[in-house]
This record gives C-alpha cells, structure tokens and sequence, in this order.
C-alpha cells in the first residue's frame, strides 16, 4: 500500500487577546490508501483543529505557523485557492459533528446536494440532481426525488448525518474525513452512521480519517489509531496493539474509562483533572500533572514520539519518558 | 397557511382602529373647537355669538356623541374620504393628492439606495471583521447615524453653499431626477443607511460562523458562490424585519429634510398645518404613516414564512 | 469543531471566569475600544455642564446685548450672539440642560412603563402578554414625530387653559409658567415613543432567560423565585437594558431637538439646540454661526451617544464575543 495523505510536523495556533493559544503543535501521521485511522482524545484536544487545517478550513483566529500536508505528494498548504477548492470536495470530503447546523437551513437538500457534484464534475443541475436522488437512496433514505425538494429542517438528526455523508462522498473522494460525525446522535443511529461508513468504505476504497473521543467506535472501524493529547500526539500504533498494549499513561486511562462487555465486574477509571491550558509551548510534558506515573523529567522536558522498543506490532510510537509496563503500581505523583 | 394570514390581518386592523380612535379623540377633546377655528380664519377677531356657532354645529352635526362622530368619521375613511381641512376648506383628499407623490418619491428613492449601497458596503464589513476596511465602514456608519438629519443638511448648506460656493441655495422640488434633489435624497439616505449596513454587517458576522458556511466551503463551493448561495439569504432575511423600524425614520427623516429643503410633500404639509392647528389634515396625515407602517409589518409578517423555511414551520401568533 | 469546542480551546480563561470577572471583562473591553472612550468624553462634558452650566456661562442665557445683536463670534462673544443680543455660547449651554433633564426624565418614565408592561407580558403570560405585545406593536406604528406633533397640537391648549384656571383658584404662581406644560408634553410624548422598546426588551429577555438551562437546573434544586429573580435574571439582562438605556439617552435627546425644530418642543424662554437650529437655519445664509454653534454641538453629542452605544453593546453582548 502507498502513502495517500502524509502530515508532517503541523502546527497551528489561535490569537487571543492576550497572546496565543497552542491547539496544534508538530502533529505527524500518515494514512494509506484504503486505510481507516482513528483519533483519540478529549475535547479540546486539538483533534477537530489538526483535520480543519489540513483543509485549511480554520476560523479567522487560527493561523498554521508551519508543517507540510502531502496529499498524493501535493503540498495542500501551499495550493491557492482554486487548487485548494478542488481538493475540497473532491479528494477529501469531510462530515462534520453537528448535523442540526451543518447543513443550510435557508436551501433545499437537492440545491445543496448538487454542489458538489456541479463544481468537481462539471455537471449539469439536472444531471446533479438525479445523481444526488441515488446517492440519498445510497446512504439509505428513500424516494430520493421528493427529498431532495425539502429542507434541513423537515430531516432527522440522523437523516441529516446520512445526507451530509452522501455530499462527502458524491465525488468519490480519496480522503473522507469525519469529525466526530456520531457524538451528536442517539446511540442507536451512532451505531447505524458507523454501519454505513463501513459499509461505503467497504463498497468505495476510500481512506477514511476518524475523530472521536468515544473508543467503543474505534475497536469497530479502524486500523490504526493515533491518541491526541494538548496538540501532541502522544502515541500511535494498530488498533490490537493499543488495545491489548497501551504505552501512553493517557491511554492507558482512556481505556480505563472504557466499560468492557466480558461481563468482568471492575471499577471503571477515570482521569483526574483536565487538558491543560494551551497557552504556552511546555517545557515539560503537557500530562504529567494528571499523569499517575510522572517522575522528575517529565516536569522538565517534554518527550518525543519515538518507537516503542519492544513493541508486539510495527509502527507503534508513543511520547512519554516511562515505559509503565516496568512500574507495577502508579507513583504517587509529586504534585 | 391561509388561517395564519388571517390571523395577522385580525391582529392589525384593531391596531389601526385604536390609533385611529386615540388621534381622533386627541383631537375631538383636545384641539379645541373647529368653528371657532373657522371663524378666527374668516373674520379675524370677532366676537362670535353662540346661537349662531350653535347652529353651524348643529348643521354639520358636530353637536353629536364622540363615537357617534367616530363611526361617521371611520365610514368615510373607509370609503376613502379624509374629511376637509378646517383652515383651508379644501378636501384633505385633494391636499394629500397633490403632496404624497412627492414624499413617496423621496421613500422609494430612499429605500432603494439605502439598499444598493448599504447592503453590499454591510456585507464587505462584515467579511473583512476588524480589518481596516470594516473599522472604516462601521466607523462612519456610526458617525452618520449619530447626526441627526436637521444637523446634516443645515450644515451642508453652510459648507456647500457658503463655504465651496459649488451649488445654488436647494431650495424647493423639481422632480426627483433634477439638481435640486440630490442635497435632499443625500440627506435622506445618511440618515437611514446606518442601520441597514449594521444590520447586514452583524448578520455576516453570525452567519460566518455557522457550520453550514464551513459545510458549504469543505464541499469546494467557489468563496463568491458561497456569499451569494450560502450567505445572503440567511443575512438579509432579519433584514426584512427591521423594514417597519426603517420606515418610521424614513418618514421621520422626510417631515425634517421637507422643511429644512422647502419640498411640498406630506411632511411640509405637517409641518404648515401644525401652525395652524388643522387638526384633521394632521389626524389624517397620522393615520396615512401609521397605516403604512402597519401595512408593511403585515406584509412582512405575511413574506417571512416563505422567506425563512425554518419558519413556515412554526407560524404562531406573536414573534419575538 | 464545534463553536463551543473552539471557544473552549481558544479562550479556556473565559470559561474558568467567574460573573465578577465578566463585568471587569465587559469594562476591559470597553476601555479597548477606541471609538467607545473618545464618545464617553463629550457626554461627561455635557453632563457636567448641565449641572454647574448657570455657574459656568459668561452671560446669562436671556441677557440681550442691543448694542451687540447678531455679531459673529468674537472674544466676547465666542459663538456670537443672535438677533436679541444674547450669547450663544451661554445659550448652548443652557441647552445641555435641557436636553440632559428631558433624556433623563424621559428616559426614566419610559424605562418605569415599559419594565412594568415588560415583566408582566413575560412573566404572567397567555392574554397579557398578547395585550402588551400588541399594545407596543400599535404605539411603535407610529411615526414619532408625527405623534408628537398630534400630542402637541391638541393637548396643549387645554393644558394651558387648565393652569390658567388652576391659577385664578389658587393664585399659585406655579401655574402661571407655561413652560411647565411645554416639559410635560416632551416628556410624554418621550415616554410614549420609547417604552415599548424596553417593554419588548424585558419581555423578551424574561422569557429567554426563564428557560434556560441554569435557570431550569435553579428551579430544580429548589431555589425561590424571588432569589432567581436577583441571582439570574436581573444581572443577565442588565447588559442589554444598559446598552437600550444608553441609547435610549441618546436617542431621547435627539427626537427633544427633533421635536423643538418643528416647533413642537419646549419653547422658549429655554434654550433648546434644536429651537437654536431651527431659528439659525432662517438666516443660515447671512449669519452661519447661529446655526453652525449648535448644529455642530448636536453631532458632537449624537455622535458621542452612538459610538458609546456601540462599544456597550460589543462589550456587553455575549453573543458577540466570538
């Protein structure tokens, strides 16, 4: 398999009043071609920033300060407009988390629905909106035809998640993106959204980059996952090997926060505090204060993502300066 | 569909009566008698005497019960017929005729421009926030919205005339497409153009940040597309809203620049009539801009639905 | 990304802030901006003068000169005098008198009916409400300066008639100035133009506020409505009841020279800045400086007004913070 999509060293910043708030900082990782790879974190974590500048679709505060997106070998942050306009929509089709606002209440489904297809491929509206007929039937909502004259407001949470995912993916994009495109539904049209992504995913090749915080989703649709943690991407690896093999003291507690369905009966974890504030580049290693296993380099040094040594997988990387799988019991943290 | 209509015309027709009701009786109670008035006009300083004031009343049956008065005053206004003019003696009708085209001009002309530069110089605002370009904008929309209309044309009259000696003292009304016109209409839209660019300008800036702005923009929509397709109808929708407010100032705006310009429109005639307590070519010229505004907030309460999708959803009485 | 995600990671020192914090952040805005703080200015200028202006002007404001009657502005006269003698400089400060007291007092009465109408469409609900939305529709139909005028034209002359016979009953001297009557109709028309603007504010935000989630979660836990009242809904909706005073000052002293051009305001002996317009505009073109004196000090303080208005409402709006 080749390399689709290759980010390197991404980092992205937002001005605030009084001086910058670090979101994104030398975030790399690659996808495959045909390759689900997910992302893990809490809120706020600079997830949902990392995937709107590889689009550069960042509100006006944001700026990226440096880093390359390779799609293909094409360097998207160095496209202009028009170029990036192509990819948009074209290459990458992107799903976003609320679908109530994510599409325009003010325009019909069909008008909306066409764009895509009217920009990217040159067609006609006619032709646009017979196609996008079958890609409603596609997604899974029936009498396309007559839908496609409503409005937003006349579809469900879900529908409306099921047309947001048929205009991603009217152009056959190389790259879907999917920000937390679940968080927002019922848990049982959760467990539908995720059933029809596998499934296109299944019918199309496409690479598929998944946002979430929710690792009960992850074990079902992905290969491989990266953990996000204050802009750091704090460990990568298979999705068996970051399951069974968890390197990263954050990880370890998102999978301690996870309920299991084996029926043993144990506490569920959770992490104590909250994402620090973003405000400055550390010195340090942004976790240590709500990390379990901090010893004295982590308040002074900040790691880097490196291979773990004696990993079960290949690919696995994780940034922290203790290898936990020595410590029997968690140190007392110092703070 | 058809039952909310019908409910909004339900709602404002008894508001019309109301107003109709208090001005008249404003000026039944208040404005003093109108045959006397008559006599002061005719004769100069007589001394009247009653028998003969007595019988004129009766005769014209002013004698009669306010509401008796009110109903008949309220039949002939529906029938089109606005009473006559103590002062003058003529028909309001023919005096209103011959002064509303005038005004009606000034508006429509007013609106329409206040529309094709407020809205786009709103828009252009709105999407550079912050920048040079926005603080330029909105720093002189606010600067204009500070001055009143009596301060801004007296001292462009001042400045133009005596100061540049560009042009002729404007005074008096040849057309709306004649020289004479342009210090007036200039007037005019200083006035009201504030609240429009404002209006557009925060409606840019909220619609900036909708979700299905960035939807529209990660499905490849060219930028201008995705301002003309995606933008302007979420943007210009509230606008419709604030069209009762604006033309209040407009009406406002052209009572004050008629005088300050000498323009024989329905605001000169206010004014005029005012010195003379002509009490019914003032009710009747009240309830002519009432019911205009009255009449455009029931439109626009009947157009919104179709305006706004989400709306014709929900179509309950009263809208905040 | 959410907006809220945004807001969370681009301003995490917003979220931990607590209320006192919001007020010192609304001030630190509006001392930010530019515009907000030169308009602020003028109008403790023109506060300060209608207070201490009797001490501060050169001349009284009904002292004529004869010997000096429409000269242009000199170093005795710094804005010239008008056709009486008297000098305008004086007279504009008088001015700021009575514009301060009618937006003032006007702006009170106003904010009084329309808290009381307000809180009762809000809180009582079904037909009241209906009434006193309807009752602020009809009123805001009406074209201000026309209903002033019909206000002034009918209700005058028996008012005056009234004080007159008032007097001949009393021999109170009171009843004899006729100004009284000129203030009394300003104010009421005022009152009666601005307050269902606040009436519709108040309404709106009691029901707005009502059901919100922190309010519900109040409700919930028990908490009285009285301690709801003064905990939640009082101090959410001060910021745009200040920003509506604000401009509702500004505004009411506007429409009182607006109402005084057309010869429907207070008359004289009272200096008003639009009566001054109004009669300099007669001789703009000989003598300029009658109408340039106070037209100018109207924009100044109209302007001022606005841009005050609108740093209020930037720092108080939360709505516009993103």
């Amino acid at each position: 398999m080749s390399v689709l999509l290759d980010v390197q060293d991404l980092q992205t910043r937002f001005k605030v009043r009084q001086g910058y708030v670090y979101a994104v900082n030398g975030v790399s990782f690659r996808l495959e071609e045909g390759e689900t790879l997910a992302v893990v974190g809490e809120s706020g974590c600079g997830k949902s920033v990392t995937m709107l500048s590889l689009v550069r679709l960042l509100p006006p505060a944001a700026s990226i300060e440096s880093g390359q997106v390779l799609l293909k070998g094409a360097d998207l942050l160095q496209l202009d407009q028009r170029q990036l306009r192509e990819v948009r929509g074209g290459q990458i089709g992107m799903i976003f988390q609320d679908p109530m606002t994510s599409l325009n209440p003010f325009i019909n489904i069909g008008a909306q629905m066409a764009e895509p297809l009217i920009y990217h491929r040159g067609m006609g509206k006619k032709q646009a909106l017979a196609r996008s007929a079958e890609l409603l039937e596609m997604v899974g909502i029936p009498d396309g035809e007559t839908r496609l004259r409503e409005y937003p407001h006349q579809f469900s949470g879900g529908m409306r998640q099921r047309v947001m995912i048929a205009m991603a993916m009217a152009c056959e994009p190389a790259v879907l993106i999917a920000d937390e495109p679940t968080t927002a539904l019922d848990v049982t049209i959760q467990a539908q959204i995720v059933e029809l992504v596998k499934a296109l995913r299944d019918r199309s090749g496409v690479a598929v980059v998944w946002i979430t915080h929710d690792l009960s989703v992850v074990a079902g649709i992905a290969d491989r996952v990266i953990v996000m943690y204050a802009g750091y991407v704090v460990e990568e690896a298979s999705v068996d090997a970051l399951f069974e093999d968890p390197r990263h003291p954050y990880t370890v507690g998102l999978l301690g926060a996870l309920p299991s369905l084996d029926g043993d009966a144990h506490r569920l974890t959770t992490i104590g505090g909250s994402p620090p504030d973003l405000a400055d580049q550390p010195t340090f290693c942004p976790f240590h204060p709500r990390c379990p296993y901090a010893i004295e380099r982590c308040r002074t040094e900040n790691p880097a993502l490196e291979a773990v040594a004696d990993a079960t997988a290949r690919g696995h990387r994780t940034a922290c300066w203790v290898d936990i799988r020595e410590l029997q019991s968690p140190v007392v943290s110092g703070s | 569909m058809g039952q909310y209509i019908l409910r909004r015309i339900i709602y404002w027709i008894p508001a019309l009566l109301l107003l109709a009701m208090v001005v008249y009786a404003l000026a039944f109670f208040g404005a003093g008698d109108p045959i006397k008035l008559m006599f002061l006009r005719e004769e100069g300083d007589v001394t009247y005497d009653a028998q003969r004031l007595d019988a004129i009343r009766r005769e014209k049956g002013l004698d009669r019960p306010f509401l008796m008065q009110f109903g008949e005053y309220v039949w002939h206004l529906v029938r089109g017929d606005l009473g006559m003019s103590v002062i003058s003696g003529r028909s309001v009708n023919d005096m209103i005729a011959a002064t509303a085209p005038v005004s009606f001009q000034i508006g429509i002309a007013t609106v329409i421009l206040v529309a094709l530069i407020g809205i786009p110089l709103g828009i252009l605002a709105g999407l550079h926030h912050n920048q040079w370009i926005d603080n330029t904008i909105l720093g002189s929309a606010l600067f204009i919205s500070g001055i009143p209309s009596y301060v801004v044309g007296p001292m462009l009259m001042v400045f133009l005339v005596l100061g540049l000696g560009v042009m002729n003292v404007p005074y008096g009304w040849d057309g709306l497409f004649s020289r004479k016109a342009i210090l007036p209409m200039f007037v005019m839209v200083f006035g009201s153009i504030a609240i429009i660019i404002r209006q557009t300008r925060a409606g840019v800036l909220e619609v900036l940040s909708e979700d299905y702005v960035r939807t529209a923009r990660a499905k490849g929509v060219p930028e201008i597309m995705v301002i003309l397709r995606h933008m302007l109808r979420p943007v210009l929708t509230p606008v419709v809203t604030v069209l009762g407010q604006m033309l209040i100032g407009i009406v406002n705006g052209a009572i004050i620049v008629e005088k300050v310009f000498g323009i024989p429109g329905l605001g000169r005639l206010t004014i005029d009539f005012t010195y003379g307590v002509d009490y019914p070519v003032i009710v009747a010229i009240t309830l002519i801009g009432a019911f205009l505004v009255m009449a455009l907030n029931l439109a626009v309460d009947i157009t919104y639905p179709f305006l706004d999708p989400r709306a014709g959803q929900a179509m309950t009485g009263i809208e905040d | 990304m959410t907006t809220q995600e945004l807001s969370a990671t681009s301003g995490i020192e917003l979220a931990q802030a607590s209320r006192s914090n919001l007020w010192q952040d609304a001030l630190a805005r509006l001392a930010a901006n530019r515009l907000a703080v030169i308009g602020i200015i003028p109008i403790v200028l023109l506060f300060f003068v209608a207070l201490f202006g009797p001490t501060l002007t050169p001349y009284d404001f009904l002292a004529q000169d004869f010997t000096a009657r429409l000269d242009s502005p000199s170093r005795e006269h710094w804005l010239g005098t008008d056709e009486l003698g008297r000098d305008v400089f004086s007279r504009i400060l008088y001015g700021a008198r009575t514009a301060v007291s009618v937006g003032l007092v006007s702006t009170a009465i106003s904010l009084v009916v329309g808290l009381i109408m307000g809180s009762l469409a809000g809180y009582l609900g079904g037909r009241v409400d209906i009434l006193v939305v309807w009752l602020t529709d009809v009123t805001r139909s009406m074209p201000a300066l026309l209903l002033a005028i019909v206000i002034n034209l009918t209700l005058k002359v028996p008012l005056e008639a009234w004080m007159e016979q008032l007097y001949l009953e009393t021999k109170n001297t009171f009843f004899r100035q006729t100004m009284w009557v000129d203030l009394v109709l300003v104010f009421g028309a005022l009152a009666l133009i601005q307050w269902p603007g606040y009436a519709r504010l108040i309404r709106g935000q009691i029901l707005s506020i009502r059901s919100r989630n922190y309010v519900l979660a109040a409700r919930a836990l028990g908490m009285p409505t009285s301690r709801i009242l003064t905990r939640y809904v009082i101090p959410n909706a001060m910021g745009p009841l200040i920003v509506a005073v604000s401009a509702g000052l500004g505004g009411a002293m506007v429409l009182e020279s607006a109402f005084s051009f057309l010869g429907v305001g207070v008359q004289l002996p009272i200096p008003s800045w639009g009566k001054m317009i109004s009669d300099g505009l007669r001789m703009w073109q000989t003598h300029p400086h009658l109408l340039a004196g106070p037209a100018v000090m109207m924009a100044v303080i109209t302007v001022s007004f606005a841009w005050l208005g609108d740093g209020l409402n930037d720092a108080l709006n939360p709505r516009q913070w993103k």
